[in-house]
């Protein structure tokens, strides 16, 4: 349980919401539930859940980091373009 | 999937909804299911080069699921097991394009600084060739006190008329506030782009903001910091001169670069 809500929290931290992932609904869904079924002594499921909902937490996580690195990707690309371009206007002067 | 055994696989999950009992053919699919993207991550040689923790997690988390599916009962366990796998497998794929990106992205952060030492040059030289006529050409650059703070306008003759793009003509005065920009780290500027009363308002509004953009463009691409630039489009408003004459007109076509106090006050924006 500790571990889930560790991988919840850390991917709150990279910007993760539920809105924009869907496993990070799917992460915070089962990890109330695993708090439910630890209410009710019911300790595998509880297990299951937390497990899964720190897996999904996890990959909420990283998708949100790769999408950052190709945003990143993407303004080094422009501004390539654009000093290429204005180069090229140089060198046609 | 035909349309059956799609209806099928529904009624299946959903006899599944509990976490108990169901072993078989859901518990079966889950297991190939995993099987199959750990294959995948397993044989791409980046993933196992850049997540090769996760890879070991997914492989152990489907032998496990493996192990299970072999005894009654446990369709559950084979679920949950063939779950984690799967995840690993998607984890794994992940961190590695997160670390492909940064490797891509290190490799044109090089290229980039390359080529703007090389437009820098470039400018510089240009500067050079051209001599001492083009000052007299950009007659309407001037810097004044106003109650703005230190404003510097670009005249209308750095642009082509209709056009956003500026001509390299302006060289010299991008060069110099490039320089001032560089001497005095803290300052910030608003550039703000005007254009005459000819055309449409939006038109007008889209000009003098395009042309205020890439006046900025300019300036990062010469390595000052975006976060120091504010750009704003004005279109028609706040004219020098009566719209009336041609003289008029072309000294409202202007840009104007508004720059800030040394600790980095702007003056509001109009």
């Amino acid at each position: 349980m500790r571990l889930t809500e560790q991988a919840i929290a850390q991917a709150k931290a990279v910007g993760a919401t539920a809105d924009e992932v869907p496993e990070m609904q799917l992460a915070e869904t089962k990890y109330n539930r695993a708090k439910g079924s630890m209410a009710d002594e019911s300790y595998r499921n509880a297990r299951m859940r937390a497990e899964q909902a720190e897996l999904d937490a996890r990959l909420a996580e990283a998708k949100v980091l790769t999408k950052k690195s190709e945003e990143q990707l993407n303004v080094l690309n422009t501004r390539i373009v654009r000093l290429r371009k204005q180069l090229q206007l140089g060198e046609a002067q | 999937m035909s349309l059956k055994s799609n209806a099928l696989g529904i009624l299946i999950l959903a006899g599944c909804a509990s976490l108990y009992g169901c072993a078989g053919q859901h518990s079966e699919a889950a297991l190939q299911q995993a099987g199959a993207d750990f294959q995948k991550v397993k044989e791409d040689s980046n993933v196992l080069r850049i997540a090769p923790k996760d890879v070991i997690r997914a492989g152990e988390s489907l032998a496990r699921a493996d192990r299970l599916s072999t005894y009654w009962g446990s369709g559950a366990d084979v679920v949950h097991y063939a779950y984690l796998s799967q995840r690993y497998s998607e984890i794994a794929r992940e961190h590695t394009n997160q670390a492909l990106n940064e490797e891509r992205a290190a490799k044109l952060e090089l290229e980039r600084q390359r080529l703007q030492l090389a437009l820098r040059e470039s400018k510089l030289l240009s500067v050079q060739q051209q001599g001492k006529w083009l000052e007299e050409q950009i007659v309407a650059l001037a810097t004044t006190q106003t109650d703005r703070g230190l404003v510097m306008t670009l005249g209308d003759v750095l642009f082509d008329t209709g056009q956003a793009e500026l001509k390299n003509s302006a060289n010299r005065v991008v060069l110099k506030i490039v320089q001032f920009l560089q001497l005095n780290p803290k300052r910030v500027v608003r550039i703000e782009g005007y254009t005459d009363s000819t055309g449409g308002r939006q038109e007008n509004l889209k000009l003098s903001r395009d042309r205020a953009q890439s006046v900025a463009d300019v300036l990062v691409d010469l390595g000052i910091d975006e976060k120091r630039i504010q750009v704003e489009g004005y279109g028609d408003q706040f004219p020098v001169d009566a719209n009336a004459s041609e003289r008029g007109r072309a000294q409202n076509r202007r840009v104007e670069i508004v720059f800030s106090d040394e600790k980095g006050q702007l003056g509001a924006a109009r």
